[in-house]
């Protein structure tokens, strides 16, 4: 049925998610290289990211296994899609022109043909 | 209560006070603020009246100006300007003077070390009366005109703080591209009027239906193209991470709760579904194999742009340091998901699927339009007391500024579709619909959540970090800044708790009427003939 919900699913869902979190983390532990809890050894987790190193836009944030680790591996695992983005949105008038027109002549085809 | 009676108040109020705001500044800046704010309010007021009424009579409001009928004597065609107003529009009324009300009482703390005060609430009272006009019109000619009112006082609010070069260079920016668009929109309305003979959308509607010529293609075109641009959608989104940023956080909540739902999305649902009536060209027209625009197909192309803008605006939010640009590409992340509902609701007419990705995307129009005007309304805050946008210098905020930061946490939360808050009931009807309608689309909107969610924690993230020096004074504001937010917060809470009476009781039938199953729009103006 549509548009209803059970509060109940969210609450297995959320368990079922700790769980397989939990699951995930041991698995890391016994797998990792260099994985320690605790100590310089301290490499991983989730990410792989060095905790001496510093994350650029995280310089603020200390300690490791936290959400920045998270966050430094969606950002590094993305990063060519990121870099793509970015080099795309240049702040020039004419390309936003230029996208327009495109947008434009693109809606103008599609209508055109199949429309 | 009369709904024909009432409505032309919702122009009249906010145009006399915007005119009147320069006399009345005279009397000193008690008296003005006193004015912005009684005329917000009265307009809430009259846009109360509407809406309960199109709501409880499921009637649709026709106002002919100037005569009691838009049918010339003699002629059997509607000749006169109309405000024709279902509940689509009623609710877009009142989501625009609720949250115009809340960006001018913000403004009073907000604004009160600026100059040229009389300027900005004449011009924030002109945006409203821009957005309301386009809500109620019924009329082609006149959407245009309303659709310039509205962006004209947009580009020079985005530019009113003109001591600095940003917010000049994103006004600039905005009106340049803004103009172009606007005039694909004009050229598609002088395309309809030349091939048809007539500027009201009910009857355009009719004449289409009767024979659809390339050139209403060509015309249907021009206006998707012109209101994906007004609506920020990707590829033509850019403008907007420019120019909400560089306004006055008051402006930028109307900007990116209001502006674009009501320039774009709403313009776009009403040409759509009003004029190209996809009761009349995929069901009948099809059935009795007449010649008929393919609606479905504009369905998946502006699916197409939807899943663009869903992905791209998400997951550039995720990679921003300047906290209102991050919100900036949220928004047109959020237009995504409406333009997803949209989309489906063309694409799937006539089945459950599309009847509630349609509900999904009005729903979600308004939701988002609380929710963006509150966490816009924060990072104002953030910016009045701690003088940067940068998120990586805002850290520990939540130890000093610890309401706002709980603003911002409930905004943050309702924006990425955390039950039981306003955004969830939206999205989830969003989800629900694209998942049955295509699998593939329902995962593309999940990816779109997964970046909406990285882009938010992370700011949560740095709130509640170690405390930055920079944070070390910062404060709550005073409350003509903070009774707004917590209207908003209040608003976003007691939508969450009653998601499904929302939906069953008043998006469903908006989505109804909007489809038009039964020609009602077309039959509440030509219900008005032989009248004059």
């Amino acid at each position: 049925m549509f548009g209803y919900w059970d509060a109940l699913y969210f609450v297995f869902i959320f368990i079922i998610g700790l769980i397989l979190a939990w699951l995930l983390n041991e698995w890391a532990k016994k797998s990792g290289m260099g994985t320690r809890e605790t100590g310089d050894g301290t490499k991983i987790f989730i990410s792989g990211e060095d905790p001496d190193k510093v994350v650029p836009g995280f310089e603020h944030l200390e300690g490791h296994f936290t959400g920045k680790n998270v966050m430094w591996g969606l950002t590094y695992a993305l990063k060519r899609f990121f870099r793509v983005l970015r080099d795309d949105h240049t702040g020039l008038l004419t390309d936003y022109v230029s996208y327009l027109l495109i947008t434009t002549g693109f809606v103008l085809g599609v209508i055109l043909i199949w429309g | 209560m009369n709904g024909e009676a009432i409505l032309p108040y919702l122009i009249i109020i906010p145009l006399f006070g915007a005119f009147a705001m320069p006399i009345v500044s005279l009397a000193g800046k008690k008296a003005r603020e006193a004015w912005a704010v009684i005329i917000s309010a009265l307009t809430l007021v009259v846009a109360s009246a509407v809406f309960y009424h199109v709501w409880k009579t499921k009637e649709i409001i026709v106002y002919t100006l100037g005569a009691k009928t838009p049918f010339g004597q003699g002629v059997g065609f509607p000749i006169r300007i109309v405000w024709e107003v279902d509940l689509f529009g009623a609710i877009m009324v009142l989501t625009v003077a609720f949250v115009s009300l809340m960006a001018v009482l913000y403004s009073l703390g907000y604004m009160k070390h600026d100059t040229g005060l009389e300027k900005y609430y004449t011009l924030i009272l002109i945006l409203e009366l821009g957005m309301l006009g386009i809500a109620i019109t019924g009329d082609l000619f006149n959407f245009y005109v309303f659709l310039e009112i509205m962006s004209i006082a947009s580009y020079a609010l985005v530019a009113f703080r003109n001591d600095t070069w940003e917010g000049i260079e994103a006004g600039v920016k905005y009106m340049f591209v803004g103009s172009i668009a606007g005039s694909f929109i004009l050229l598609g309305i002088a395309l309809l009027y030349g091939q048809y003979g007539t500027l009201t959308m009910g009857y355009i509607a009719v004449k289409i239906a009767e024979n659809p010529t390339v050139t209403a293609k060509v015309a249907l075109a021009l206006f998707i193209a012109g209101l994906l641009f007004k609506s920020g959608a990707s590829p033509v989104h850019m403008w907007l991470a420019d120019a909400h940023p560089a306004a006055p956080s008051s402006i930028s909540a109307m900007l990116s709760g209001l502006v674009i739902k009501v320039g774009g999305i709403y313009a776009m649902a009403r040409i759509l579904f009003s004029i190209y009536s996809p009761m009349a060209h995929s069901i009948v027209l099809k059935a009795y194999l007449q010649p008929y625009i393919n609606m479905s197909a504009i369905g998946w192309l502006i699916i197409i742009f939807a899943s663009l803008t869903l992905i791209i605006g998400n997951a550039m939010a995720v990679i921003q340091t300047d906290m209102k640009r991050l919100l900036a590409y949220s928004s047109v992340g959020q237009i995504g998901y409406i333009l997803l509902g949209l989309g489906i609701g063309l694409a799937a007419y006539g089945t459950q699927t599309g009847e509630v990705a349609l509900a999904g995307a009005i729903y979600h129009t308004v939701n988002h339009a609380i929710m963006k005007a509150l966490l816009f309304l924060v990072a104002g805050v953030v910016i009045h007391e701690v003088g940067t946008r940068n998120l990586n210098e805002l850290s520990g905020l939540a130890k000093t500024m610890p309401k706002t930061t709980f603003a911002f946490l409930i905004g943050a939360a309702a924006i990425v579709g955390l039950p039981p808050l306003n955004g969830f009931a939206s999205k989830w009807l969003i989800y629900e619909s694209s998942a049955v309608f295509n699998p593939v689309l329902g995962a593309i909107a999940i990816i779109g959540t997964a970046f909406c969610t990285a882009a938010y924690v992370r700011v949560l993230y740095t709130f509640f970090g170690r405390p930055s020096e920079r944070v070390a004074n910062a404060r709550d504001p005073e409350t003509s800044m903070m009774l707004p937010m917590l209207l908003l917060v209040l608003a976003i809470v007691i939508m969450g708790l009653l998601p499904w009476q929302i939906s069953d009781k008043v998006m469903i039938p908006t989505a109804r009427m909007l489809e038009q199953f039964k020609f009602e729009y077309i039959n509440a103006l030509m219900s008005l003939a032989g009248g004059a």
